[in-house]
């Protein structure tokens, strides 16, 4: 099954990005095809500068392991990108700069579409 | 029939909205701060099924005897997930 | 063709959501979808005649009115929440029908996905 995600609040702030990532994890152990769509806020996550104290979660990092693994394709919303200066070489490698074409498809093509409010 | 995501307490007006408006064929998952309705009695404000997820519940504090619905693992909720094609999140 | 319900329930001066619910909408087209928005709660006030948020230097909703019409997009709005924060002139732009909260059960199970912004 094709799943879709979508994240519209900012990483570290609010827990969103800690349930995407755990709901995708489960869902690939089950085989299913995980996307995640980065809109508004959200896309702050997906900034490979991001600097977490030691003790905490990074969640870029992880985003990046789970891309480089397989796990999950990345699109991030291009408009909400240019509102918070996040610069192509900025962001995690394996993550796509998209836009609402990009998740109208998803939309259309996905089996399950899970949204976390803002 | 659909599978509803509550992810705010009972201050939240839009997940009020999602609750009070589901039907017994909807399933309601409570993460995040959406725990925070089993406190209030949720079966009180809506029709559906609901379920917790049981990560979220117990890092704030509660156990398991807190809780009047299942708490289910994110390997369940994948489940609730596969029975529903549509979504109310 | 899936049918998508786009929800703002935040104010449409002061947070980005209305704005986003529309732009959102509009975007879908180009694909099998078929979108519409529901203006709950506080986001009700984007249709009063008056909001202009466009006063504070904010992106003005009146850019949404143009894809609306030319779309067709349908806006649900709910009878309670503009007797709630008094919306007295609607805007005819934004073509919305007036829903009564006991619809909105009826309403939100007739899409595939509702997406609260």
């Amino acid at each position: 099954m094709k799943i879709t995600i979508q994240v519209m609040v900012p990483p570290y702030t609010y827990e969103d990005l800690d349930t995407a990532l755990k709901i995708a994890e489960a869902a690939v152990e089950k085989g299913h095809e995980v996307n995640l769509f980065l809109f508004a806020d959200s896309v702050l996550c997906i900034n490979k500068n991001i600097k977490p104290l030691r003790i905490d979660r990074n969640i870029p990092n992880k985003i990046k392991e789970m891309i480089s693994a397989g796990k999950i394709k990345v699109d991030i919303c291009g408009i909400c990108m240019d509102y918070r200066g996040i610069t192509t070489d900025m962001i995690v490698d394996g993550a796509k700069p998209s836009g609402l074409p990009e998740l109208a498809q998803l939309l259309a093509t996905s089996d399950r579409f899970i949204n976390l409010m803002a | 029939m659909a599978l509803i995501i509550v992810k705010y307490g009972p201050n939240n007006p839009a997940e009020r909205i999602k609750l009070e408006s589901a039907t017994e064929n909807d399933d309601v998952i409570l993460l995040q701060n959406g725990v925070y309705w089993i406190l209030q009695n949720v079966k009180e404000h809506t029709k559906a099924n609901v379920y917790a997820l049981k990560d979220d519940f117990l890092a704030r504090g509660y156990d398991e005897s807190n809780s009047n619905v299942p708490l289910i693992s994110y390997a369940q909720l994948i489940e609730l997930i596969e029975k529903h094609p549509k979504s109310i999140g | 063709m899936k049918k998508l319900l786009f929800v703002a329930y935040q104010s449409p001066v002061g947070s980005i959501w209305v704005n986003e619910a529309f732009r959102t909408a509009f975007g879908m087209y180009g694909e099998d979808l078929e979108p519409a928005v529901l203006l709950l709660d506080e986001a009700c006030v984007a249709v009063s005649k008056n909001t202009k948020p466009e006063l504070l230097g904010l992106l003005p909703l009146s850019i949404c009115h143009r894809y609306i019409k030319n779309y067709g997009t349908p806006v649900y709005v709910v009878k309670e929440d503009l007797e709630k924060f008094r919306v007295k002139e609607i805007d005819e732009n934004f073509g919305a029908n007036v829903v009564n909260k006991d619809q909105l059960s009826e309403l939100l199970q007739q899409f595939d996905h509702v997406i609260f912004m």
